[in-house]
C-alpha cells in the first residue's frame, strides 16, 4: 500500500509542480531573436525563390523550347514567357528583400547585444496597452457571463431542485443533461448559425421588414464582441446549473417550509434560507463559468472568424504559432492563470468556503 | 400539480417559475434544433430560413470525409490513452489522500485538484512546451493525450476519494490481520470495491477526452482530432456537414442522455426501497 502511495506522490506530484515551474522557466528564455531569426530564414528563403524565378526567366527567354534545369512543370514553362517587365519586378522585390535581410540582421546583432538578464520581466512588461486591454476586457466580459449565468440559472437550479414529482425531476434533468453533454463546439455553432450575415436572426429581421436580405442588407452580428458575448452564455451556462442545484437539492426542504410557516416572504426565504445554503455551489459555478469563459479559444475563434476583436485566449494563440514567440506566449497564459487563480482566492474568500467545497 | 397549494401567492409565484422554465428550456434547445434541421436542407450554406428541400445528402458524404475518419481515429486513440494515464493516477491520487493523516493532505488536494481550475488553453501551453522542451517531442496525439489526462485525472480522483470514503476499512484491516499482504489485500479488496467507479471514470474519462476542444487545439500540434477538426471546418465557413456531424452527436448525446437518467432514477429508487 505504501509502495502504491510513493509510487503515486512521484507521477502525479511530480508533474503537476513541473508543469507549474515550467510557466516560468519558460519566461526566462525570453528570445526575441528567435523570432527574427526565423523572419530571416523567411527572407532568405524569399531571395532564393526570386533567384529560381529570375533564372527560369531568363532561360526561358533565351530559349523557349529548352527544358528549364529547375523542375521543367508546364508551370515554369508558363513562366518562361516572361516579359522583361516581370524581370524588373522580380529584381525589384529581390532588392526590397535583400534590404530587409540587413535590416533584420542588424535588428539580430542588436538583440543579441542587448542585456539578457532582463528576461524573466521583460516579457510581461513587453505585453503592449493593446494586449493588456484585451486582457482586462476578456476578464470583464467573462465576469459578466459568470453573473449572468448566475442570474439565469439559480430559478432553474432552484425549481428542478425542488419539484416534488419524479417524472417532472426526471424532465427537466433530461432537458439540462442533452444540452450539457452535446460539444461545446456544436452548441457555439448552432448560434453562428443564427448570428451569421446570412443567418437565421437576420432572416427573421427580414422577414419583418426590418432590413432586406435581398437588397443585400443585414447585420454582422459575428463581426462584435457582442456576439461573442451571448454565444458565451449559452455554452457555458450549464456549468452554472448543475453545482447549484446540487447544493439546493441538499437542503432540507423543511427548512423552507419553516420559514414560509413563520410568515417569511418569497424573497427572504431565499436570501436567508436557501442562498446560503446553495453557497458552495454557487462558488464552484462562478468559478467554472469564470474559468472556461475567460480562457475559451472556442467561442471567439469560431464565432467571429478573424471579424471582431481579439480575445486574450487568441492573443496566445498567436503568439505561440503565428509568430511563434512562445516566451511571450507562456508568459501571457501564466497572466491567464494568474487571473483565474485570483479569481478562485476571491470567491472562496467572497464566499467563505474551502477549496475542499470547491472541488466537488 | 398534484401538492396542496396553501396560498394563491403561492400558486402565482408557481406560474412565474414554470413560465421562467419553459423560456429558459426554450432557450437551450431552440438553436440546438436549428441546427438539426438545418442538416437536412439542401441548401450549401446552413439555414432554416432558406429551405431548399430535404435531403440526406449532407450525411451520405461523411463517411467519405477522410480527415474526419481520420480525426475520429485520433480521438479514439487520444481517449484510450488518456484513460490509460489518468485512471491510474486519479486512483493513486485518492488513495493517498484518504488514507494519508497529515496536514500536508490539504496542500495536496489543493495541487492536485488545481488542473480542473486552469484554464484549458494553459494546460495545453504547459504540456506543450514541457515535452518539447524537456524531452524534444513535439507536439501531437501523445501531448494532446498527455494534456488531457493531466486534468481529467483530477476528475478521476475525485469520483474514487468519493467511493473511498464510503468503504469500511475494517475488511482491510481484517484481512491484513489474518496475514494477508497489502499487495493481496488491495487487489482483492480495494479493487473490486472500486470496481464500479472504475467504470464509470473510465466512460467520463472518454467522453472529456473526446469532447476537448481548448487543452486539444494547444497540445496537438499540426495532427488533428474530430473535434479540432469541425472546429477548423467552422472557422473557415459554414458547411451542412458540420450540421450533419452534430446531428448524430445531439442523437448520440440524446440516447446517452435518457439512459443515464434512467439508470439513476432506478438507482434512487432501489435506495428509497432498500
Amino acid at each position: 500500500m505504501l509502495l502504491t502511495a510513493a509510487w503515486v506522490l512521484g507521477l502525479i506530484v511530480v508533474p503537476q509542480l513541473r508543469m507549474i515551474e515550467r510557466a516560468f522557466i519558460v519566461d526566462q528564455r525570453g528570445d526575441e531573436a528567435a523570432l527574427v531569426a526565423t523572419e530571416i530564414e523567411r527572407a532568405y528563403a524569399r531571395v532564393f525563390a526570386i533567384d529560381q524565378d529570375l533564372l527560369r526567366a531568363a532561360d526561358g527567354a533565351a530559349a523557349p523550347t529548352a527544358p528549364s534545369p529547375f523542375a521543367p512543370s508546364p508551370s515554369s514553362r508558363a513562366t518562361g514567357a516572361a516579359s522583361p517587365e516581370r524581370t524588373a519586378a522580380l529584381e525589384a522585390e529581390k532588392a526590397e528583400a535583400q534590404a530587409r535581410i540587413v535590416e533584420l540582421e542588424a535588428r539580430e546583432a542588436e538583440i543579441q547585444a542587448a542585456d539578457r538578464t532582463t528576461y524573466a520581466l521583460g516579457n510581461f512588461t513587453g505585453m503592449s496597452r493593446i494586449h493588456a486591454w484585451i486582457f482586462v476586457s476578456t476578464l470583464f466580459y467573462a465576469l459578466c457571463v459568470t453573473v449572468l449565468s448566475f442570474l439565469a440559472c439559480y430559478p432553474v437550479a432552484y425549481a428542478v431542485a425542488t419539484a416534488r414529482r419524479g417524472e417532472r425531476v426526471a424532465l427537466l434533468m433530461l432537458g439540462l443533461v442533452i444540452p450539457y453533454a452535446i460539444n461545446e463546439l456544436l452548441r457555439i455553432f448552432s448560434w453562428v448559425m443564427i448570428l451569421e450575415k446570412q443567418g437565421i436572426l437576420n432572416g427573421a429581421l427580414d422577414a419583418l421588414g426590418l432590413i432586406d436580405m435581398a437588397a443585400g442588407e443585414g447585420v454582422r452580428f459575428v463581426a462584435s464582441n457582442g456576439a461573442v458575448f451571448v454565444v458565451m452564455v449559452y455554452a457555458y451556462i450549464l456549468f452554472m446549473v448543475f453545482p447549484i442545484y446540487n447544493t439546493i437539492e441538499t437542503l432540507d426542504r423543511n427548512q423552507i417550509e419553516a420559514a414560509r410557516d413563520l410568515g417569511a416572504s418569497a424573497w427572504r426565504i431565499h436570501w436567508r434560507v436557501v442562498l446560503p445554503h446553495a453557497k458552495p455551489g454557487i462558488a464552484v459555478g462562478a468559478v467554472m463559468t469564470f474559468m472556461l469563459s475567460a480562457g475559451s479559444i472556442a467561442a471567439p475563434e469560431i464565432v467571429g472568424r478573424g471579424l471582431h476583436p481579439d480575445w486574450f485566449s487568441q492573443v496566445i494563440y498567436r503568439r505561440f504559432f503565428e509568430s511563434s514567440n512562445w516566451n511571450q506566449g507562456s508568459a501571457y497564459a501564466l497572466v491567464l492563470l494568474v487571473a483565474c487563480v485570483v479569481f478562485v482566492l476571491v470567491v472562496m474568500k467572497l464566499f467563505r468556503v474551502g477549496i475542499r467545497d470547491i472541488a466537488k | 400539480m398534484t401538492a396542496a397549494t396553501p396560498s394563491t401567492g403561492r400558486d402565482w409565484s408557481d406560474t412565474v417559475l414554470n413560465a421562467y422554465l419553459a423560456v429558459f428550456y426554450a432557450y437551450l434547445f431552440l438553436p440546438l434544433l436549428l441546427m438539426v434541421a438545418a442538416a437536412f436542407n439542401a441548401s450549401p450554406t446552413p439555414s432554416v430560413t432558406d429551405w431548399q428541400g430535404f435531403t440526406l445528402d449532407w450525411f451520405r458524404r461523411l463517411p467519405q470525409d477522410q480527415r474526419f475518419i481520420q480525426g475520429l481515429w485520433h480521438s479514439l486513440i487520444i481517449a484510450a490513452g488518456v484513460i490509460v494515464i489518468a485512471l491510474p493516477l486519479g486512483l493513486a491520487g485518492a488513495l493517498v489522500l484518504t488514507r494519508l493523516q497529515s496536514r500536508a493532505t490539504t496542500s495536496l488536494y489543493t495541487i492536485l485538484v488545481s488542473p480542473i481550475l486552469t484554464p484549458g488553453i494553459v494546460l495545453g501551453v504547459t504540456t506543450m512546451i514541457f515535452w518539447r522542451d524537456t524531452f524534444g517531442v513535439e507536439a501531437g496525439l501523445f501531448t494532446a493525450a498527455v494534456a488531457q489526462a493531466s486534468f481529467i485525472a483530477s476528475y478521476c480522483m475525485l469520483m474514487f476519494m468519493a467511493r473511498l470514503q464510503r468503504q469500511d476499512r475494517a475488511l482491510e484491516e481484517a484481512a491484513l490481520d489474518l496475514g494477508a499482504s497489502p499487495v493481496l489485500v488491495f487487489r482483492r479488496i480495494t479493487l473490486p470495491f472500486l470496481m464500479p467507479t472504475m467504470i464509470t471514470a473510465s466512460f467520463i474519462a472518454f467522453l472529456q477526452s473526446i469532447e476537448n476542444y481548448n487543452t486539444t487545439f494547444f497540445a496537438i500540434g499540426s495532427s488533428w482530432t474530430l473535434v479540432t477538426e469541425i472546429g477548423s471546418r467552422m472557422r473557415f465557413g459554414l458547411s451542412p456537414t458540420v450540421n450533419a456531424i452534430g446531428v448524430l452527436f445531439v442523437a448520440l448525446t440524446v440516447i446517452a442522455a435518457v439512459v443515464w437518467v434512467a439508470t439513476r432514477r432506478r438507482e434512487l429508487a432501489r435506495r428509497a426501497a432498500g
